[in-house]
């Protein structure tokens, strides 16, 4: 017995310390640089660290607690969950933001689709000229295009009415008329929006095998024929990127309606970052307006890590 | 010599001329309105600013609307370019723009070099870790990166603005992505000859980055001169206002000098407008959607 066991203990005895001896080195040559890239990576890490994470994880804790500035947090359970999920006014502000949302993006993907035709049928020269005026819009800041989409809107001396005046029709108050004002700011949301939309549509539109065009040519087809059969067909990833991607981007616009209007009149801008945003300026109760804002990320976070891993599945694994 | 010339049947087909029958025109003539009124709809907005910023207080918005100004006037441009808040806040917008840029490129390229050639215990627990910040929306932390800066004694500081936005995954990322394309048989060849990596990195990585570091330099300077949200909730004394804060306090507190105001949006929304014309090509031509079919 004592020799079997030593016969058995023997080798392993033997062999596990080598193993790890080994691994140890192999490990050791393989993490050679470990050291440098720690460096490398520490302030990235630390500010995200700082910035970031925590102030998520600050979020998730806070969103549970009673807490303002001036008091000690305390333990209250779901109830800033269930605070914001019975207020019609979050609610309310939710079914906006899915009315905007209705309102910017599909005119906006049916514009870059046209655009998008438009480039890729002309000549270079003009092509160049059409991406280049598309774009600029993105680059102008939201205050600025604010300052000057009030001012077209001005009811009594702005172009808008004026123009439209020359067709007799009646001044709109554009931004001060509650079922107006939400079409008011879709259409500067629209005007910065467009110049990525377009251009990536167009992108993926040159991406085009040009022998599907050729073979259905040679077959008779027309224009509408080419667009429904392959243009359309071809890009549907696109399309789906597109929309989700506009959806998550429209539904967290604030900028535009915390300039131009501040939410209102009688709350019809109020879209749902507005609606935490005027929240956490206006209420020392952090938590309610914490826990909306989480409630927001989980369905966000989650639909955007998706388009995310859909996009870039094959580049984020290696 | 005849040994080159093409089969005959070839050679001898004269070239056609495209034929151009009516369809060919009303075609033509289509794309051109359309992509006249693309161009005007992009563009109209920013021209009518630079034109408003030429009429005089009464006329940017008057009735009967005028779309010129009866007399155009340098005025605007020059009270406000005279008026040393204003420049003072566009410098100091523009100083923080160019250290945010610079911080944000350094921080987010040696991160991305590291995340894409080393290896390291825990790489992927981190590149996971990281990976996952691009996901947090703005405003879900906003409320508590408040009360994080809030406690750093940070508010009010030309810091507070400059350095929570630096690190940024999504730079990292973009950045990560060309350095995995360049060929590792250079980094091997420099390894031979004696060379640390981050000799490595500066002498090696650094030099060939310039595509991705116009690309995301501009994407930085721009996210900073256009942010607005961030500034006014931690930004309280004028003299440290940027320039978009700036704005948005004039038209609220200044609201009858119009021609004033326009000729300073047009004076801020400048050097953002030069900056994409200089490389618009870098930036359109990076837009592409590579492996999404």
């Amino acid at each position: 017995m004592t020799a079997t066991q030593t016969m058995m203990t023997e080798p392993e005895a033997m062999i596990l310390p080598k193993g790890r001896d080994r691994r140890r080195r192999h490990n050791r040559y393989r993490f050679r640089d470990g050291k440098i890239a720690y460096w490398l990576i520490l302030p990235a890490v630390v500010l995200l660290g700082i910035f970031v994470i925590w102030p998520a994880v600050y979020a998730a804790y806070l969103s549970f607690q009673d807490w303002s500035f001036y008091k000690d947090p305390q333990f209250v359970g779901w109830r800033n969950y269930t605070n914001v999920l019975t207020d019609p006014l979050f609610w309310a502000a939710i079914g906006r933001g899915f009315v905007f949302v209705a309102m910017t993006v599909p005119p906006m993907l049916l514009l870059a689709f046209f655009f998008s035709s438009l480039v890729v049928s002309v000549s270079r020269h003009f092509a160049s000229v059409l991406k280049v005026s598309i774009y600029l819009p993105t680059i102008i800041s939201s205050v600025i295009t604010s300052i000057i989409f009030v001012l077209i809107y001005n009811y009594s001396g702005g172009l808008l009415n004026a123009f439209l005046g020359l067709f007799g029709i009646d001044p709109v108050a554009w931004i001060g008329d509650p079922s107006w004002a939400l079409l008011a700011i879709a259409v500067p949301a629209i005007w910065l929006g467009m110049g990525l939309t377009s251009l990536i549509m167009v992108a993926a539109m040159v991406d085009i095998p040009n022998e599907y065009y050729e073979a259905a040519a040679m077959e008779g087809a027309n224009w509408w024929q080419k667009t429904f059969f392959i243009t359309i067909p071809q890009m549907k990833n696109i399309f789906l990127y597109l929309l989700i991607t506009g959806f998550v981007a429209a539904i967290q616009q604030f900028e535009l309606p915390l300039v131009m209007t501040g939410g209102g009149p009688l709350d019809s801008t109020t879209l749902p970052n507005l609606f935490i945003f005027n929240h956490f300026r206006n209420d020392i109760n952090v938590g309610y307006s914490i826990a909306a804002a989480l409630l927001l990320f989980v369905v966000l976070g989650t639909v955007s890590a998706l388009v995310f891993r859909f996009v870039n599945s094959e580049r984020l694994v290696d | 010599m005849a040994v080159a010339v093409a089969p005959a049947g070839i050679e001898l087909a004269p070239r056609r001329r495209p034929h151009r029958g009516a369809l060919w025109w009303v075609y033509t003539v289509g794309k051109v309105i359309a992509g006249a009124v693309f161009v005007l709809a992009a563009l109209f907005p920013v021209a009518w600013m630079i034109i408003a910023g030429f009429k005089s207080k009464t006329e940017v918005i008057s009735t009967p609307f005028q779309f010129f100004p009866e007399v155009w006037k340098w005025e605007n441009y020059v009270q406000i370019l005279a008026d040393p808040t204003f420049t003072r806040t566009m410098l100091w917008t523009f100083l923080g723009a160019v250290l945010f840029t610079v911080l944000a490129l350094t921080v987010n390229s040696l991160a991305a070099y590291a995340f894409a050639r080393l290896d390291f215990r825990f790489k992927r627990t981190l590149w996971v870790l990281v990976i996952t910040t691009m996901f947090i929306p703005g405003m879900t932390i906003l409320l508590t990166s408040f009360i994080v800066v809030t406690r750093l004694q940070m508010l009010d500081t030309l810091a507070v603005l400059v350095i929570p936005g630096a690190a940024s995954a999504g730079m990292i990322f973009f950045i990560r992505q060309f350095y995995l394309s360049i060929p590792s048989s250079l980094e091997e060849a420099a390894m031979l000859d004696g060379c640390g990596r981050l000799r490595i990195f500066t002498h090696l990585f650094l030099p060939l980055s310039k595509p991705p570091f116009v690309v995301m330099g501009i994407t930085a300077f721009l996210a900073y001169w256009n942010s607005y949200v961030w500034p006014i909730l931690t930004i309280t004394s004028p003299e440290q206002y940027v320039v978009q804060q700036y704005l948005a306090t004039f038209r609220s507190e200044r609201s009858t000098e119009l021609g004033l105001l326009m000729a300073g949006s047009v004076l801020a929304a400048a050097p953002v407008i030069i900056l994409f014309l200089i490389f618009q090509r870098q930036i359109i031509g990076n837009i592409k959607m590579a492996g999404l079919k």
